[in-house]
């Protein structure tokens, strides 16, 4: 076996103590070691997607990281995005605008969909479809995933409105 | 998978390279590319794995001097792909670089993935090293020697020795690309083939850079990636365009050289045929951009 | 009645049409729904299989020592520890291999205590091969000195198809124009996000339970129990939540028997899931064929015959795949109006994949052929009689009540519709002849629009003995309705169809009503999630199950309001008048007082829905689907003439839906199968060396992408289909089937160049480009 790492990190806003072998990636650490199993494997080559999560505010592919390097930092994972039983805006939106299908991708996607309106509120459809191109879904055909980020885009405008 | 021994982070670069000079060692940074070689078979841990993440001021892209000649820009082997492609500082001076960090893989892995991994891994088809060829960079390597940092600089078009080699030597570090700031008068385009904006191993890609100054281009350097069995400069191409008025001509005399520049193979991806074409479409492309603009 | 109600009015309202939520969306959206991927049993061991990777060869001796010796390795079996047990439906297929036929052949298997030491067990097998030659194509397989792939299949000749209506000859000689070409369709495979997974436990009786990902959880038991030596009764087949299959899992693959065989004998259950490499090479694909097809029309327009010759690689093992000519000949002899049909398939043995059933189910690549040649057809009508396109189509196009050749009833037929809507809403006949003049003029990138059509079942399609499905429900003391069908689902939203049906039927919220349908010792029989049958079948089955019960408690109800039960009626969670919507009781205490009298009245009711349809046959001459309908596809397109990018920008579809039940998730099974039909279309493509496949990823294996999808306008046609559920019919293959020949069409318009062989690639639509000019110039 190889050398095992003491880790301390914060998942979902709550501290993390735990060991793990030095190979390990986060996708199993969360998988394998923290049961947390919204986050997905579906090619292990940051091809698809499907195991985006955030850390220290940026995505990333959850299958390429290596556990180790999580030490201090700060992770997101689908789990830590709802407020107790509210879903987050944008998973509202997934599911009021039928976007999740089979729903395997959909953890990953939805990640990935509230970091890019995160870092551009005015997000426009082709921006949308660009930030969105590391996330294969087979589902959906992708337009009501769209469709579901554009309505939190436009929610985020109204806002602005009535703030502004 | 071989067994890892021994796991470091090393917060300063002494360390860093005297872990290096001390033996076998996996040098991580992203991961992106390390890990399929992993999982794939194609790569094994070797006894010490040492995640170069945290070692400081590798990570800032940085500029003294001016466009005159005494400019550099410092690009450290930890600035990612996606700090590459938001960069104001780079999009003025050499926004080769923000175009194709633009087309590269995608927003997860350009998060994660460093310019110094993806220059090391020297792939044929990365996506980094075009620009970075065109602009005429070297990459700064570092070794502990007798107790202290040396450094050397190797032109990046010396720096690859095949697919995924490089002459980088076991002890040491790729810690900065630099560059030249580039003149005033500079354009720099980059072109990658393939319908998908980014996820895409490149088919082929390509990267110009010179001076133009009414019409005629000065200081041509062409990058061209998958055409080889490392990304190359386009010496016959350069040529071609060196000191010459771009005009209809001088573009298609360009394009036959640039077929010339190239050997590429036949694989799954695509045809030699087809990539040499491609190769003539781009640089006719890029060149014709050059002129509208 | 003791409870106020007397000033309460409901008025009548209907769900049907209106966009439902998937019940199983927050969940979902939240990552907490449990797929089959994320599973741990007790004491649970993991799976994991050693394939061949090569392609043909004897195995000569394996030594399984090393891996046993490994710490934490449970079990190793090959074939020796399976002998006799067979799988597949002419039972050509084996869990584990003594001979090694195709690259994904199971050799051996291992169960341990993880995942990592099963997978390093796999690698410590050492098997000695003896390559032997093989056989790589269709063509080559019917060759006199071909290796001879399955013993009991001389000449590799796998399963043949034949269909013949009128005389041929005649109708040649009445043609003035015939259309001949061959259509090379290639591999394609299904890319389902979570990959294949199974999980077998059995119980001291010898019961097994395997959690499946399985489309089909009934005929499965029966498929399965063979490949185990076990009787169908003996095998509960349960079904988690599972990430996409597509038509994927419509039949038992090894690695399912290879985790039962594991779990019996370690007494453990055991868990086989494949990597994404894994997935790839060991996936069913889509059908390959060559088509060659011959079409014949007059100078009028109107068809005379179709002729088409079908030769499929059958790879090494019969799966669903060489049976796709059932459907491939509905088109052939269906779409449009063709009097004489002459068709004949051939699947022959080869040491390649095996494809099996795949959404669209051999209708893609009929279609792929069959809508080119009606654009040929309606190019060479336009420039040399001046007919206007889409008159051509209409012509041909049937009406309701016309029967075809094979006797598919076209009861209501809305193709004619369809075409005028989607040609009038992409304003078809303007742009294309617009680009066509364009294609003759300078520049590099050239613009194209290309209309399909096709027909496919959308009633089922009874290809078993029955196509039906059973359907149980149940309401409790507190008016929620549980409803136990036998139709599963995959991710396709029947649990929002289901749920709106019954609240339709019984006046109650859907979210009210609770689905059960993943356990076959729970719900009653169904053929299986395919042929776009699911919202047709379960749903009729759903409704007449509602109606019961909606019967049911409005006897009682009138038997105490002292009115008829016709004069009453479920609204919104009361019993009204039917006439006023005035309530007379909460819906929840009529089931209360139903239920706590002398004789009880507890509503629990049953369903088993057999649509109206007759078994297909050897002679494949019946009515098959209790419904068909049809789908126009009109794709626009930018050619880059240079790189041979194609892209498609807007894609306008006008389909007969029957009736619009659930709009959001109706939308999002078109949008869905286009994108499949898209990636067939322009990038996917399995590309094979000697049997091996060269991309298993999704680096080179290209599904499409975010930025590659178009713009989609939908119409739906609504043809009020009388056999389906509120006027429905299925609609979920269509969307695959035809965008791919409307964007061949579309390249077409934009390059003057036909693309027989998809995927039309950057590369290939380059050459094809280049090596034309090069001929023209």
């Amino acid at each position: 076996m190889s050398v095992k790492i003491n880790l301390d990190f914060t998942l979902n806003g709550r501290p993390v103590t735990i060991e793990v072998p030095a190979e390990m990636t986060v996708l199993n650490l969360l998988r394998d070691g923290l049961d947390l199993k919204g986050t997905k494997y579906a090619c292990g080559e940051g091809e698809c997607g499907a195991c985006t999560i955030e850390v220290d505010g940026r995505t990333i592919n959850s299958c390429l990281m290596m556990a180790a390097d999580l030490q201090g930092r700060a992770v997101m994972t689908i789990e830590g995005m709802q407020e107790g039983h509210a879903l987050h805006p944008m998973q509202q939106a997934f599911v009021d605008h039928g976007a999740v299908q089979c729903g395997f991708c959909m953890p990953g996607m939805i990640i990935q969909a509230n970091y890019l309106v995160k870092q551009n509120p005015q997000l426009t459809r082709e921006e949308m479809k660009r930030g969105l191109e590391g996330n294969i879904c087979r589902c959906t055909g992708y337009t009501k995933v769209l469709d579901a980020v554009a309505a939190v885009v436009g929610l985020n405008e109204n806002k602005g409105l009535e703030h502004g | 998978m071989s067994e890892i021994e021994r796991y470091i982070a090393p917060k300063k670069l002494d360390d860093a390279l005297e872990a290096l000079a001390g033996g076998p060692v996996t040098i991580v940074a992203g991961a992106t590319d390390l890990t399929p070689q992993i999982t794939g078979g194609k790569l094994s841990y070797k006894a010490t794995l040492m995640n170069i993440q945290h070692i400081e001021g590798l990570n800032a892209v940085t500029k003294k001097g001016g466009t005159k000649k005494d400019g550099k820009i410092r690009i450290g082997a930890l600035v990612t792909v996606s700090e590459i492609r938001g960069n104001h500082m780079l999009k003025n001076h050499a926004g080769i670089l923000c175009q194709a960090a633009d087309h590269f893989a995608s927003e997860q892995i350009r998060n994660a993935a460093t310019i110094g991994g993806n220059i090391c891994n020297a792939s044929p088809a990365g996506d980094m090293i075009i620009p970075f060829l065109a602009l005429g960079a070297s990459a700064e390597l570092a070794r502990w020697q007798d107790g202290s940092i040396e450094t050397r600089s190797v032109p990046l078009d010396e720096f690859f020795t095949g697919p995924g080699r490089n002459m980088a030597r076991d002890d040491e570090l790729l810690t900065a690309v630099t560059f030249d700031v580039p003149p005033e008068n500079s354009i720099g385009l980059f072109r990658k083939s393939g319908p998908r904006p980014a996820l895409e191993i490149s088919t082929v890609s390509m990267g110009i850079s010179g001076e133009l100054t009414e019409g005629t281009l000065k200081n041509v350097r062409v990058a061209f990636g998958a055409v080889g069995p490392t990304a190359l400069r386009g010496k016959l191409t350069e040529a071609a365009l060196e000191g010459k008025i771009l005009n209809q001509e001088v573009i298609q005399a360009a394009a036959l050289a640039a077929r010339k520049d190239v050997s590429p193979i036949d694989d799954i991806r695509a045809t030699k045929w087809y990539r040499t074409h491609l190769i003539g479409v781009f640089t006719e492309e890029l060149l014709n951009n050059v002129c509208q603009n | 009645m003791a409870e106020n109600v007397a000033f309460k009015h409901i008025e009548k309202t209907s769900m049907i049409g209106k966009r439902i939520k998937k019940p199983d969306a927050p969940a979902k959206a939240i990552g907490k729904t449990r797929y089959i991927n994320d599973m741990v049993l007790p004491q649970m061991l993991y799976g994991k299989i050693l394939h061949a990777g090569r392609p043909h060869a004897e195995i000569i001796s394996i030594d399984t020592s090393e891996a046993e010796k490994l710490a934490g390795v449970h079990l190793v079996i090959t074939a020796k520890d399976t002998p006799d047990l067979k799988l597949g439906f002419v039972k050509d297929n084996a869990p584990l291999k003594s001979k090694v036929l195709c690259e994904r052949d199971e050799v051996a298997a291992v169960a341990a205590i993880s995942e990592a030491i099963a997978a390093a067990a796999i690698k410590l097998i050492k098997v000695s091969y003896k390559d032997l030659p093989g056989v790589f194509s269709a063509e080559e397989g019917l060759k006199a000195d071909a290796p001879q792939i399955q013993e009991n299949f001389p000449g590799n000749k796998s399963l043949k198809f034949e269909f013949k209506h009128g005389d041929l000859a005649e109708a040649e000689a009445g043609s003035d124009i015939i259309l001949d070409h061959v259509f090379n369709v290639h591999y394609v495979t299904h890319c389902c996000m979570g990959t294949s997974c199974a999980i077998a436990d059995f119980d001291h009786n010898g019961k097994l339970t395997i959690y499946s990902q399985t489309q089909y959880p009934y005929n499965y038991k029966m498929d399965l129990a063979p490949a185990l030596g076990i009787d169908p009764g003996d095998i509960r087949v349960i079904q988690p939540t599972t990430g996409g299959s597509f038509g994927a899992k419509l039949d038992v693959y090894p690695y399912e028997p290879v985790a039962a065989i594991l779990a019996r004998k370690t007494g453990r259950p055991v868990k086989v899931l494949f990597d994404r490499e894994e997935e790839f090479i060991n996936s069913p694909t889509r059908q390959p064929a060559a088509i060659h097809l011959r079409t014949g029309c007059t100078s009028d327009g109107i068809l005379t015959f179709r002729s088409a010759d079908v030769l499929m690689d059958n790879g090494a093992y019969t799966s669903w795949g060489p049976t796709v000519p059932v459907i491939m000949m509905r088109t052939v002899s269906g779409h449009y109006r063709v009097p004489v049909i002459d068709f004949k398939a051939q699947a022959v043995y080869s040491n390649n994949a095996y494809a099996g059933s795949f959404r669209g189910y051999g209708n893609v690549q009929m279609t792929y052929a069959t809508a080119q040649h009606m654009d040929m057809f309606a190019e060479e009508l336009s420039e040399k009689y001046g007919m206007d396109p889409i008159e051509f189509h209409l012509k041909n196009a049937q009406k309701s009540g016309e029967v075809t050749p094979q006797k598919s009833y076209l009861r209501e037929c809305v193709l004619a519709e369809c075409l005028t809507t989607a040609a009038e809403a992409s304003d078809y006949v303007n742009k294309h002849k617009s680009y066509t003049e364009a294609r003759a003029q300078e520049g590099r990138y050239k613009r194209g629009i290309g209309l399909a059509s096709s027909i496919h079942n959308a009633g089922g399609a009874k290809i078993h003995k029955s196509d039906g499905c059973g359907t149980i429900l149940k309401m409790d003391d507190y008016a929620r309705v549980t409803v136990i069908t036998g139709a599963s689902e995959i991710g396709q939203g029947i649990d929002a169809v289901i749920s709106q049906i019954v609240s339709e039927e019984l006046g109650v919220p859907p979210e009210h009503v609770t689905l059960v349908n993943n356990d076959s010792d729970i719900g009653p029989w169904d053929v299986g999630v395919h042929a776009s049958r699911t919202t047709f079948i379960a749903g009729n089955g759903a409704k007449r199950a509602a109606i019961k019960a909606k019967e049911q408690i409005l006897a009682a109800a009138s038997k105490q309001a002292n009115v008829t039960a016709e004069e009453l009626d479920l609204r919104g969670g009361y019993v009204v008048q039917d006439k006023d919507g005035a309530a007379v009781i909460r819906l929840d205490r009529m089931l209360r007082q139903m239920h706590f009298q002398p004789t009880p009245d507890v509503v629990m009711v049953s369903d088993y829905y057999e649509p109206n349809s007759e078994l297909e046959g050897k002679d494949h001459i019946s009515d098959h689907s209790a419904a068909y309908s049809h789908a126009v596809h009109i794709a626009e397109v930018m050619v880059d003439t240079l790189t041979g990018e194609v892209k498609v920008e807007k894609v306008t579809m006008a389909q007969d839906v029957g009736r619009v039940i659930n709009q959001m998730g109706l939308e999002a099974q078109m949008e869905g199968g286009l994108a499949f039909g898209l990636g067939f279309a322009l990038s996917e493509e399995m590309i094979f060396e000697e049997g091996r496949l060269l991309n298993p990823n999704f680096r080179d294996y290209k599904v499409p992408t975010a930025p590659e999808m178009p713009e989609i306008e939908m119409h739906f046609i609504e043809s009020d289909c009388e056999e389906g559920p509120y006027g429905a019919k299925g609609i979920a293959e269509l969307p695959t089937i035809v965008v791919a020949p409307a964007i061949a069409n579309a390249v077409y318009n934009a390059t003057g160049i036909r693309f027989l062989n998809p995927p039309m690639n950057p590369e290939k639509v380059a050459r094809a480009i280049w090596e034309k000019k090069q001929a023209d110039s």
